[in-house]
């Protein structure tokens, strides 16, 4: 059995009697709800905002906190972003030992919760966890080191300037007491004015290598995931969505589900159907049995989602327009270069399944989940239960992978519906049928480049139209919002525009209503994007007979800071790769870049025939995502950047075959495995004295680096994802 | 039905359907959640264990295939806390994990192949281990499991001499 902790109904401001109740204190209040407070206005659909500074989401409507000291001097820190994998928790745990002046072991970072922690509005994602919270998170921990040391100033009746903190203790003289030992004997906290922080040149741990704070558990088995989590008396349930695209449910013939051994009872709502059971086993052989009958308005079939999914059919909306690239790109003229390249359907393939604990009593409901958005899964629950948001608090677990899949199709609102009906605690949990099937896609896409050369090699004019389907708008801001919109901009647009400074360039995209539920991916739209923009410009560059490195970097020479960096770790790259030495025989070299929220990337990609498949040998890949705090941390990202964006270019997909996805199950969607693994170096450059995000840019240059080099050796230019490769 | 097997060392007996999964058993039943699942179908190594030191995929494993053997998972690979398994050894020194979801399976299936092969070369480990990671922990995995391998090595020789 996990352990879950009661939660606990904070009040304002600290007292002796709750620490004695909790063996842990409270610190929070006034002055750190004055700081969140500044970002209320600006947690709009945060988590997607590409384009600019990203803020956290992250305020304190309620008086919140962040940190608890334990009795063991230990403490907890409830980070209001969930960790996934990405390393961000040990980052946080770096930051924070920063300013509170204890070593990082000291520090237990925990996802926290919709009611004990800073509420997210934003959610994790969008690279921007700690980009957003750097400031914060050190702002927080040396207000509460401030905090302890007023406290020690009092408490030893002495000025504050004779307390020093230091790992962990304060000290008086030779007199010491630790952090936990003045939270015993204080009653009454000051709150003193934001403090200055540490300057960059005396940071103790930021930029040095640290192993994952969350490794021991993950090594041991110990880490509890949500579909892990289990809670007294609780039934397990499974839900069959509609299995056709757009199906709607006819009829239920729940007979034989519910004769089946272990099956307590059958539920239908609305457009799904739940069998519930006293186990896992006996839930899947129930939903097994079920005899469903599905009215489906339009059997759909690849084709009609080709043919949907293509420039000029939908609503456009323009994301960058300078020179005059209309009138130089006449379509008529034959001068014009003109490419078009697709981009399938896509699965996040995360390996934990989604499975959600949900206990709703009469006056409250506790769900327990793996969640990138706290703040949707609330709304929603609230909705399917018709219980006021305040009622409802929304726990946050580890995640086994997140990619963009546990923004969305929580499954809370049905376990919590099926709660309420049931009067018991139930976790609904998702096979790997219903991952596959009725999760959420990557929306396909289509996009058309043209081009105009000057004489002399270099661009003249250049634009793109991007066409594909939502990836977040509308569960940021409803249908209606999608109208005003008027195209998924923000995520599935990222990447559509030109970095380069071309003298005229134009880009679009345009939104296709698809008829089934897409959304973010790891990357967003620069996948797509960045494969369609950075293969042409490679088309370009072999038009122009110029080296594809130099064709870049001679169209990257303004002052952008931009553009400069990005121009920097390209010449870096082209130098540490070996790019201008000869490729030995077999060999097909390749390159791509991408800029992703003020995050620069490149790869040097070579890719070989060995037994007659293609495979990519070697990555030389470089990043510069400004101030970096975990060299490792960050080495992890790109490395992940890497294997994904090799396993999504050579052999992901889904598609749609008789109003069905053709992928169930992982054998009918192909992946990277160890076999894959290239030769891989990881460098990183500092281009900036802030972090910014690290979780998504560097897969931005990985599907194209490997299309240019497959075309190096075979001559074969893909202009598909995933590669068509014979 | 009861079954009876040693999970980790140590005996149980659970009442169940024979043909339930393994997995399901060992997560559910015995509360053992460091085994995990991933797809059901034996095709991504989530759910990796041992049965008598043959490496299974548990959620393709009726109970009944247990009956009287012994289960090692995860939570059962080291001795102790403080004398790792040469596996969880150098998954700790190679700082492995991302998400962490698919690591036990990988490191079964990799304390499974360093028996088999003592000292296997990245072909090796690349062509005997096909669990699916969705982090990219792939390269980090091939030089741990070399590691591994060599730790193996070392601990043989200092209990040889």
């Amino acid at each position: 059995m996990s352990k879950e902790e009661t939660p606990e109904k904070k009040k304002k401001g600290f007292s002796r009697r709750k620490f004695l109740k909790n063996t842990g204190i409270v610190i929070g209040g006034g002055s750190l709800l004055l700081y969140f407070g500044r970002h209320k206005l600006r947690t709009f659909a945060a988590g997607f905002i590409a384009d600019m500074d990203l803020p956290s989401g992250v305020s304190n409507f309620d008086p919140d906190f962040w940190f608890e000291i334990m009795e063991d001097n230990t403490i907890l820190f409830k980070s209001p972003k969930v960790e996934m994998g990405q390393g961000i928790f040990t980052g946080f745990a770096m930051l924070a030992a920063e300013e509170l002046e204890v070593a990082i072991e000291q520090i237990k970072v925990v996802p926290g919760s919709s009611v004990n922690s800073a509420n997210d509005m934003a959610g994790t994602g969008g690279s921007g966890s700690t980009h957003s919270l750097y400031v914060s998170i050190r702002e927080v921990a040396a207000t509460m080191r401030e905090m302890l040391r007023m406290a020690a100033a009092d408490y030893w009746k002495v000025p504050l300037e004779d307390i020093r903190a230091e790992n962990g203790m304060l000290l008086k003289g030779s007199e010491s007491m630790s952090y936990a030992d003045i939270v015993k004997n204080t009653e009454q906290w000051k709150t003193p004015k934001t403090p200055d922080l540490k300057l960059a040149s005396s940071f103790k741990y930021v930029g040095t290598e640290r192993k994952r704070i969350d490794l021991k558990p993950k090594v041991m088995g110990d880490a509890i995931f949500a579909i892990d989590t289990e809670i007294p008396d609780m039934l397990y349930a499974v839900v069959q969505y509609p299995e056709y695209i757009g199906g709607k449910l006819k009829s239920v013939d729940s007979s034989e589900a519910e004769s089946t051994n272990g099956v307590i009872r059958v539920i239908r709502e609305d457009n799904w159907v739940a069998v519930v059971a006293k186990n896992r086993y006996a839930a899947e052989m129930g939903k097994k049995a079920l005899k469903l009958e599905w009215d489906v308005e339009k059997t759909w079939q690849q084709q009609d989602i080709d043919e949907l999914v293509k420039v000029g059919n939908g609503r456009t909306v323009k994301l960058q327009d300078k020179g005059s690239a209309s009138s130089v790109i006449k379509d008529d003229d034959i001068e014009v270069i003109h490419q078009e390249y697709r981009t399938s359907l896509g699965v996040h393939a995360q390996l934990e399944p989604n499975g959600v604990i949900a206990d709703v009593k009469e006056d409250k409901a506790v769900i327990i989940m793996g969640t990138q958005a706290i703040s949707f899964v609330k709304r929603a629950v609230s909705k399917a239960i018709n219980m006021s948001s305040g009622k409802i608090e929304i726990r946050n677990s580890f995640l086994g992978g997140g990619f963009g899949r546990r923004y969305f199709k929580f499954n809370a609102p049905e376990a919590a519906r099926i709660s309420q009906i049931l009067g018991k605690p139930v976790q609904v949990f998702r096979d790997r049928e219903s991952e596959f099937t009725d999760g959420y896609f990557r929306p396909s896409s289509h996009h058309e480049l043209k081009a105009v050369l000057n004489d002399d090699g270099t661009v003249k004019a250049i634009s793109h139209t991007q066409a594909t389907g939502d990836m977040g708008i509308k569960l940021a801001a409803g249908k209606m919002g999608m109208n005003i919109m008027g195209a998924d901009f923000i995520s599935a647009g990222h990447g559509a525009k030109f970095l380069y400074d071309f003298p005229n360039k134009k880009a679009y995209v345009e939104h296709i209503d698809m008829p089934i539920p897409t959304g973010i991916w790891r990357g967003v739209g620069m996948f797509p994007n960045g494969f369609a923009v950075e293969t042409f410009i490679d088309e370009l560059a072999r038009k122009a007979n110029t080296d594809p490195i130099e064709f870049r970097l001679k169209h990257l020479y303004s002052d952008d800071p931009i553009v400069k960096r990005m121009k920097n770790i390209i010449e870096i790259l082209r130098d540490r790769s070996g790019w201008n030495t000869p490729a030995p025989e077999g060999v097909g070299r390749g390159f791509a870049c991408g800029e992703d929220r003020k995050t620069v990337a490149a790869a040097a990609v070579e890719v070989q025939k060995i037994d007659g498949q293609i495979r990519v040998t070697k990555v030389t890949h470089i990043v510069d995502p400004g101030l970096v705090i975990n060299p490792d941390g960050v080495r992890q990202q790109v490395e992940g950047c890497i294997m994904m964006g090799i396993s999504a270019s050579m052999y992901e997909g889904t598609y749609v075959k008789d109003g069905q996805m053709t992928a169930t199950n992982y054998h009918q969607y192909p992946m990277a495995s160890l076999m894959d693994t290239p030769e891989i170096e990881v460098i990183m450059v500092e281009g900036s004295a802030k972090p910014s995000g690290v979780g998504e840019p560097p897969i931005a240059p990985m599907a194209p680096a490997i299309g240019n080099a497959i075309f190096d050796l075979t001559g074969e230019r893909q202009r598909k994802l995933p590669f068509q490769l014979t | 039905m009861n079954i009876s097997f040693k999970i980790n060392g140590k005996a149980v007996t659970v009442d169940t359907d024979p043909m339930t999964p393994l997995l399901w058993v060992v997560r559910d039943e015995l509360s053992l959640k460091g085994t995990k699942y991933g797809c059901g179908k034996a095709l991504c190594g989530a759910c990796s264990l041992h049965v008598d030191g043959e490496l299974y995929r548990s959620c393709s494993l009726p109970v009944k295939y247990a009956e009287n053997k012994n289960v090692t998972t995860i939570e059962g690979l080291s001795e102790n806390e403080n004398e790792l398994h040469p596996v969880q050894q150098a998954w700790m020194d190679i700082n492995v994990p991302q998400c962490g979801y698919c690591q036990p399976g990988f490191m079964m299936a990799a304390a499974k192949l360093i028996e088999e092969i003592p000292e296997p070369t990245d072909q090796d480990i690349k062509e005997n281990i096909s669990n699916i990671c969705r982090c990219g922990t792939h390269p980090r995995i091939i030089k741990a499991v070399k590691k591994a391998a060599q730790l193996k090595q070392s601990q043989k020789v200092q209990s040889d001499e």
